[in-house]
């Protein structure tokens, strides 16, 4: 059910009112079906009453007189039963709507209808006539053993009856007059309901909605149509951060001032990114430049083993650097992803560690072409590989096709990573305990740069502790078709 | 600007232009230490004015500078002396190094860098200068073989479909010098040679762990190399047609 809710604003509006505009419908519809039952009630009764009334004034046949006078006519075709087909012709024969009987024609366990015995009496009244009993009742014709019998014997009236009168019901209505043993017993049809009524307000309902809907559509139109060109604005500056020229204003108020509030935002925001840039280059260049001279100068001091650890000194701060700079400035790189044989990248980058003799071996590896930003997936796999060296001494890199993912994996045999700690591993600034304790290497960005990297090409980085010791760090990447 | 120099008469001069003068004092003393006749100028418009009256054969240029920037007085120094030039920039993206190299720079040196590197850089630019002073055909134009592509001012390697491959600076130069010399034999002394420059220590271990790493790369089948074959009596050939087209 959920499924099929509407999310968007017009959906949901549409929706709220065509459930509106249901229910009022329904209500009216509800009221003119019970007005056309009381129209219908009204006029079978007033049929009944005439019926009866006529009777009174003239009182002859009796259901003998009928007969005969039916069996007289029907083969000349004088006597009027029916003569056309169809609903058309809506009441019963004269002969057959008021006749006289010697007993109540109440069948034996028919119920009496109390509503229409009431407004029967009230019309007999007005009229001067006072009944001594007064009996009413509603069946379907199928039911009333007089038509029924009528209906067998006569071949016309048998026409008819097939035609639909058999499906109609009948008001029977009987009048014992003060003083008088036998019964005036009159019968109405009653007419079918109305049906065109309900048509009409189906109808109504569409015609209604469809002008709602035109209606709400253009209103709403106003405020969506900005709203959606928002929307897509502001997801694609949250995926490039870069400000564009200002979005025109448009729509309602409350829309038009949403679009002013975003554009000032953005605006800001773009500002703040851009100087942070600037301050990075800045910072950059200001820490770098004596870092450099500092090199320089290092090449006069004599002691060769002073100067190679000074220079290693200096080349883990170029690193430190490195890395803060680059994890500010991730997301914002310029170049486009392009297909890449991961292959070669893996091979090129454990070479890099080989031609250094650090002990880094690749275990399996698979070709797979996947879009990435070559210079980016390098150093995350490099940074993944320093670290399994830092803390685990070796390193074993893998790269293997599971599902649409290619997996670049690095194992190590060190002491892992407890359960505990893991989450926070990839924390910025964090380090495992043996390289606190060591005091070397690295920022503590190295897994915070590779995990931001893979997110930045919609793959994750996970850590697993290995069951035979040490860690494997795996770089997923999705591989679109 | 101060003139920081005693040469002979063969001496290189190198004209370093940085406004740092914390990294300008001892750059200068180690450059003269190495032999280089140094000048020295602390924004782009002195080096303007002291190449007015003075020669040099190359030019250090840091990018960032306050003033006329690093890329304007290179673009300049190319195009009236066609001078060689490195630059030196504190930033180390590929975008950077691709820009700087675009406008005509001959290489880039990110800092801090290691001194020894930075000669070795010096003088392999030299060299390049000296050999392309004929007029050779353009330093960035691309080189095809059977589908493959190198640009070499990206030193990006794309496979006939168009992947592309990754490769070390090494591999590149290496390549490029089989590129270079389509269908000839290059003996591993002279691969060396013409490969030799930032990374020279790699080639301390043999030219032909870096054959067998580059056919690894471009090989269907590294076994049974079909670019880079082995010319038995010592030596490789690449046994491919090599064009050129501009970038």
């Amino acid at each position: 059910m959920a499924r099929f809710f509407p999310k968007s604003l017009l959906g949901q509006s549409l929706l709220a009112i065509a459930v509106t505009l249901l229910i009022g419908q329904a209500v009216s519809g509800l009221l003119l079906y019970r007005a056309a039952q009381d129209r219908r009630d009204a006029a079978t009764v007033n049929a009944a009453a005439f019926h009866l009334l006529r009777m009174v004034n003239r009182e002859t046949d009796s259901p003998r007189d009928i007969r005969r006078a039916l069996r007289r006519a029907e083969p000349e075709g004088r006597i009027d039963i029916g003569r056309g087909r169809g609903e058309r012709r809506r009441g019963l024969p004269p002969r057959l709507s008021g006749m006289i009987a010697d007993a109540s024609p109440l069948l034996p366990g028919e119920r009496r209808a109390a509503g229409e015995e009431a407004q029967l009496r009230e019309i007999l009244a007005r009229q001067g006539v006072s009944a001594e009993a007064l009996v009413v009742t509603i069946r379907p014709v199928a039911q009333d053993t007089l038509l029924a019998s009528l209906a067998d014997e006569f071949p016309r009236f048998r026409a008819r009856w097939r035609d639909g009168l058999s499906e109609r019901e009948v008001m029977v209505a009987a009048l014992r007059m003060p003083g008088e043993s036998r019964w005036i017993v009159a019968r109405a049809l009653r007419p079918p309901l109305e049906a065109g009524v309900l048509w009409l307000i189906a109808a109504q309902t569409v015609l209604l909605f469809l002008v709602l809907l035109a209606a709400t559509y253009l209103v709403l139109r106003r405020i969506t149509r900005p709203l959606a060109r928002l929307t897509e604005r502001v997801e694609r500056f949250a995926r490039t951060h870069e400000a564009r020229e200002p979005l025109p204003e448009r729509g309602p108020e409350d829309v038009s001032r949403l679009i002013a509030a975003h554009n000032l935002l953005e605006h800001r925001i773009a500002a703040l990114l851009d100087e942070k840039d600037v301050m990075l280059g800045a910072i950059g260049h200001d820490l770098k430049t004596p870092l450099a001279a500092l090199r320089v100068r290092i090449e006069s001091v004599t002691d060769e083993t002073q100067r190679a650890r000074m220079a290693e000194t200096i080349e883990d701060l170029r690193r430190s650097l490195d890395d803060i700079l680059s994890l500010a400035r991730i997301g914002r790189a310029k170049d486009p992803p392009e297909a890449t044989q991961l292959a070669a990248l893996v091979a090129s980058v454990v070479e890099e560690f080989e031609d250094m003799d650090r002990p880094v071996a690749i275990a399996h590896i698979d070709r797979i072409v996947a879009p990435v930003q070559v210079t980016w997936l390098r150093r995350a796999l490099r940074n993944l590989i320093e670290n399994a060296l830092r803390y685990g001494g070796t390193a074993q890199v893998s790269l293997s096709r599971e599902g649409s993912a290619a997996v670049i994996a690095v194992e190590d045999e060190g002491p892992g990573i407890p359960p505990e700690d893991m989450a926070a591993m990839l924390e910025p600034f964090r380090r495992g305990e043996a390289s606190r304790n060591r005091g070397t290497g690295g920022a503590g960005l190295g897994l915070t740069l590779t995990r931001a990297i893979l997110a930045e090409h919609g793959g994750e980085l996970r850590l697993a502790n290995r069951t035979q010791g040490g860690l494997r760090a795996e770089m997923r990447l999705p591989l679109s078709a | 600007m101060t003139m920081a120099a005693h040469a002979a008469d063969t001496a290189i001069t190198v004209l370093l232009v940085d406004d740092e003068r914390t990294l300008r004092e001892p750059l200068v003393d180690y450059l003269v230490g190495q032999g280089f006749v140094v000048l020295e100028a602390e924004s782009a418009a002195a080096a303007r004015s002291i190449l007015r009256e003075k020669k040099a054969d190359l030019a250090l240029v840091d990018i960032m500078m306050p003033g006329e920037d690093g890329l304007s007085l290179t673009r300049h120094l190319i195009e009236t002396q066609n001078l060689p030039t490195i630059l030196l920039t504190a930033m180390g993206e590929a975008t950077d190094r691709i820009v700087g190299l675009e406008i005509g720079a001959d290489d880039y040196v990110t800092k801090p860098f290691e001194p020894r590197e930075l000669v070795a850089r010096i003088r392999s630019v030299l060299r390049r200068a000296g050999r392309t002073a004929a007029g050779d055909e353009s330093e960035d134009a691309h080189y095809l073989f059977e589908g493959w592509r190198l640009d070499p001012l990206k030193q990006r390697l794309t496979d006939p479909q168009g992947t592309v491959i990754p490769i070390s600076t090494a591999e590149f130069r290496m390549l490029r010098a089989f590129l270079d010399h389509p269908r000839a034999v290059l003996d591993r002394d002279r691969l060396l040679d013409m490969v030799q420059g930032r990374e020279a220590h790699l080639f301390d271990r043999a030219v032909d762990n870096q054959v067998s790493r580059l056919r690894r790369k471009i090989e269907d089948d590294s076994k049974n190399p079909h670019f880079i074959q082995t010319v038995r009596g010592g030596g490789y050939r690449f046994a491919a047609d090599v064009t050129r087209v501009p970038g």
